[in-house]
């Protein structure tokens, strides 16, 4: 028996095969250091939202959080959907219609937490509407979440109307004061409550991937949907539910944005799809489902938001866009190679 | 069938299943006992896998009875079958890569408090019986970074860790290296001492008797034998059975055959090729006859220039095998095993695709003549009597047959002088393959060669004038057709009998 074994045993891993695992699970924490450390040594004395050069100062990082809150809210959600091997291209305009939503009800005086509870729920309807879509009509995802995409954004800017370009104060209505408070003044070590919440929901959906039934399936529907199906799974149950934690998050995203703003936009959230996407790739996410961290999406959103705030200093604005791409694209070839590395043993 | 006290963990009473114009499985009977390895043998189209599917739910019988431990057993899918303790395994392995290996045991029995996952004695179960069967296999491994064969113990140990009292395998070694066959041999033998018992098809003979306890043969639907191999004298006995008195005639030698060598191959070498060398005349039909895995549809892409192998090819004096292109121009032509998937374009219509590989015809400096392309629809529509309402209807939407006559139809339009058919009648009804038969032979008695790769005796006896068969990568022998060719002898040569030079 025990000749026998040992002649199925493993190959012991090779060093390269252990460094490519260890990159693997720690490359994103590297890239954040080095994107940090990137815009420290840059001369950001042009700019005032750094004070005097100095991209670690505590004003800089606590703006550079404050208007991360949405994107960081969505990637939790965004990456549990994308490792069951479906996409939602709508999360831009389920953002603009919860904040506008938002701006709405808090303009005509319906307190706080009742605003709150209501976007989140209207924020899960269209999440069970994009999912029903999917997996009851057997609609592409792509397919479906882009018809929803313009749906959405149509039913914000209906919402809207009357030749103003945002929900906000003025003409005899005024926004309250907490509207603006939730995502710009700080609470605890000086960060917005929008923040602590963006932070609160990824430590729920960490939870949810590593501990719960919804995590394993989302993983094991994204890898192989037959074999999920073989093993007595409701796939279409979990996907539904993945597409109602999504929706939810990106009325929770939306929130935080339009309270940043002061305003319902109902164009805030366009291209957040796109931001989405990069972000959960960044970190590692495989675009055809099975594989992804919530943790290491949050901490890819956090690279990219540094990015983009670090470079409106240091970069001339019409290389942005291209210096965004050209760092994905590099995350994307990296990640490639490490993947490779890993099986090729 | 059997005096044994033990009573049987399965049986089947007169099962019939009859398919439109055939009787694929015809009156079946017989027993399985427990705790055996029971193997399942036959020819092509012998009615096994009809019979597995049924057992496995997949198909209901016509008619007829099974039995699991006695009492009734009629699964209505794949689900059914799994919670009677039939469980099978796939040869598309079912696992997911992206969890570990004792996730993937678990997966769909997980125990949890409200969505939390939590640790239960199953996990433990789950563990030991992958440790019983296979103990070198670390239950947190990731199972992307597992091989084939340990993937599919890992689905072994599923289905005997959910309670399967039958597992079956429908030609499990297919994808496996020697010593991976020899690993999966001792786990099914540990499964058969924790009383599973294993329903085991192969083609490979040395397989059935190494690791078999008893053995059914299936001929022509029919049920021939069931008997524990020790009182089955060799490998010529199970071949008789398997291959009876059928007399594979309507061969009758062709004229047209030349010595001329159109095409010669020498030291054809890749991961499975194994120093092939063989050449192909004017005007002949050439077979190459194996097993699956035994290297025919690598000899046709290689031939093709579809894959990259060491060694040379010559056809007609110029050298070939670079890429699909060349061969193309050189005047070779392949018809894939996969028609849906690589012959055939099948969301165009019947007029588009017969004349995709030679476009040039159809056009004048570059304008396209669409007068040619009805032309050549017609002729071709005609000439192979492709049955259809419209040259403008979808390919998808016509039978096996009539969608395979297109491609061949396809490859005459480009004038092809080497015609490689890889599984030419798969999946084509008996009369269309009468037809596609007639028209192969008419392609070479003027004066084109044509190969066949071909799983099915039947049909390289049937209508190739040479026949090379090849076991395991390599081209053991060559066998000319004939009034009294050996049948016994080819079955014997393809399942590995060259004389113990095997395994």
């Amino acid at each position: 028996m025990m000749s026998q074994s040992s002649t199925l045993a493993q190959p012991p891993a090779t060093r390269g095969v252990r460094v490519a695992h260890f990159l693997r699970n720690y490359y994103i924490y590297f890239v954040l250091v080095a994107v940090v450390a990137l815009l420290s040594v840059a001369n950001l004395d042009k700019f005032d939202l750094f004070e005097r050069g100095n991209f670690l100062n505590e004003k800089s990082i606590i703006n550079i959080l404050r208007v991360s809150a949405p994107l960081l809210t969505l990637a939790g959600a965004f990456t549990l959907l994308m490792v069951s091997g479906y996409i939602d291209l709508s999360v831009g305009s389920t953002m603009s219609l919860s904040a506008v939503i938002y701006a709405l009800l808090a303009i005509n005086g319906v307190p706080f937490l009742a605003a709150f509870a209501i976007t989140m729920v209207a924020g899960a309807g269209l999440g069970a509407f994009n999912g029903f879509l999917v997996v009851r009509l057997k609609i592409t995802p792509v397919i479906a979440t882009l018809i929803t995409l313009s749906l959405f954004k149509g039913m914000a800017l209906l919402l809207v109307q009357d030749g103003v370009s945002a929900i906000k104060s003025g003409g005899g209505q005024k926004m309250p004061g907490w509207f603006n408070s939730y995502g710009r003044e700080g609470t605890l070590l000086n960060l917005p409550m929008a923040f602590w919440v963006a932070v609160a929901v990824t430590l729920v959906l960490v939870i949810a991937q590593n501990r719960t039934l919804l995590g394993k399936y989302a993983a094991a529907t994204g890898g192989n949907p037959t074999a999920a199906k073989l093993s007595g799974i409701n796939t279409g149950k979990i996907v539904i539910l993945l597409y109602v934690i999504v929706g939810v998050s990106a009325a929770l995203a939306g929130i935080a944005r339009s309270s940043f703003m002061s305003l319902g936009d109902p164009l805030s959230g366009d291209g957040m799809e796109l931001t989405a996407i990069l972000v959960v790739l960044l970190g590692g996410t495989a675009f055809s489902g099975g594989e992804g961290r919530v943790l290491r999406s949050f901490v890819g959103a956090l690279i990219i938001m540094a990015l983009t705030v670090g470079m409106l200093t240091v970069v001339p604005a019409y290389y942005q866009t291209l210096v965004l791409g050209a760092v994905l694209l590099a995350a994307a070839a990296s990640n490639h190679l490490i993947s490779r590395k890993e099986t090729a043993s | 069938m059997t005096d044994q006290s033990q009573s049987p963990v399965l049986s089947v009473e007169a099962l019939t299943k009859d398919y439109p114009g055939v009787r694929a499985v015809d009156d079946v009977s017989f027993s399985i006992e427990s705790s055996t390895v029971h193997c399942l043998v036959g020819e092509n189209g012998a009615g096994k896998s009809t019979l597995i599917k049924m057992l496995t739910g997949a198909l209901q019988p016509t008619s007829g009875r099974m039995k699991v431990r006695g009492s009734a057993y009629e699964p209505g899918n794949p689900h059914d079958a799994r919670e009677g303790g039939i469980a099978t395994l796939f040869q598309e392995l079912h696992v997911v890569d992206e969890l570990t290996v004792l996730e993937n045991l678990t997966l769909g029995m997980e125990r949890s408090r409200f969505g939390f996952l939590v640790k239960s004695d199953l996990d433990d179960r789950v563990v030991q019986t992958l440790a019983a069967i296979e103990p070198s296999i670390d239950p947190s491994a990731r199972v992307s970074s597992l091989s084939v064969a340990q993937k599919q113990i890992i689905e072994i140990a599923r289905a005997a860790s959910s309670g399967a009292s039958v597992i079956i395998m429908d030609e499990p070694t297919a994808a496996l290296s020697e010593r991976e066959v020899a690993r999966l041999f001792g786990v099914i033998r540990r499964l058969r001492e924790t009383d599973v018992t294993v329903v085991y098809i192969s083609h490979k003979l040395d397989e059935i008797f190494e690791l078999g306890d008893a053995v059914t043969v299936l001929r022509d639907g029919k049920h021939i034998v069931t008997k524990p191999l020790s009182d089955v004298a060799g490998r010529s006995e199970l071949i008789e059975m398997m291959i009876g008195r059928n007399v594979f005639q309507d061969y009758t030698p062709r004229t047209a055959v030349t010595n001329e060598a159109v095409l010669i191959a020498r030291g054809l070498t890749n991961k499975l090729l194994k120093d092939v060398s063989f050449e192909i005349n004017r005007g002949e039909i050439v077979g190459f006859y194996g097993l699956v895995g035994a290297g025919k549809t690598e000899i046709a892409r290689a031939l093709f220039g579809a894959d990259k192998v060491s060694g040379s090819i010559l056809f007609k004096g110029q050298k070939v095998g670079n890429s699909p292109k060349e061969a193309i121009a050189a005047g070779i032509a392949l018809v894939p095993e996969e028609r849906r998937t690589q012959g055939l374009f099948t969301s165009l219509t019947i007029r588009e695709n017969i004349p995709v590989m030679n476009l040039k015809r159809l056009s004048n400096r570059g304008v396209f003549r669409s007068s040619v392309e009805l032309e050549a629809a017609d002729e071709y529509v005609g000439k192979l009597n492709i049955a259809t309402s419209s040259i403008d209807k979808y390919a998808e939407k016509l039978s096996g047959g009539n969608q395979q006559k297109i491609v061949l139809a396809k490859c005459l339009f480009a004038d092809a002088d080497l015609l490689l058919l890889d599984e030419p009648t798969r999946g084509v009804d008996v009369g269309a393959k009468a037809e596609i038969y007639d028209i192969i032979r008419s392609m070479a008695d003027e004066g084109n060669s044509v190969a066949v790769f071909s799983s099915e005796l039947e049909e390289v006896l049937g209508i190739c004038d040479r026949i090379f068969l090849l076991f395991d990568g390599s081209l053991e022998t060559e066998v000319i057709n004939g009034p009294d060719v050996d049948a016994a002898h080819i079955l014997n040569v393809v399942t590995g009998g060259r004389g113990g030079a095997v395994q």
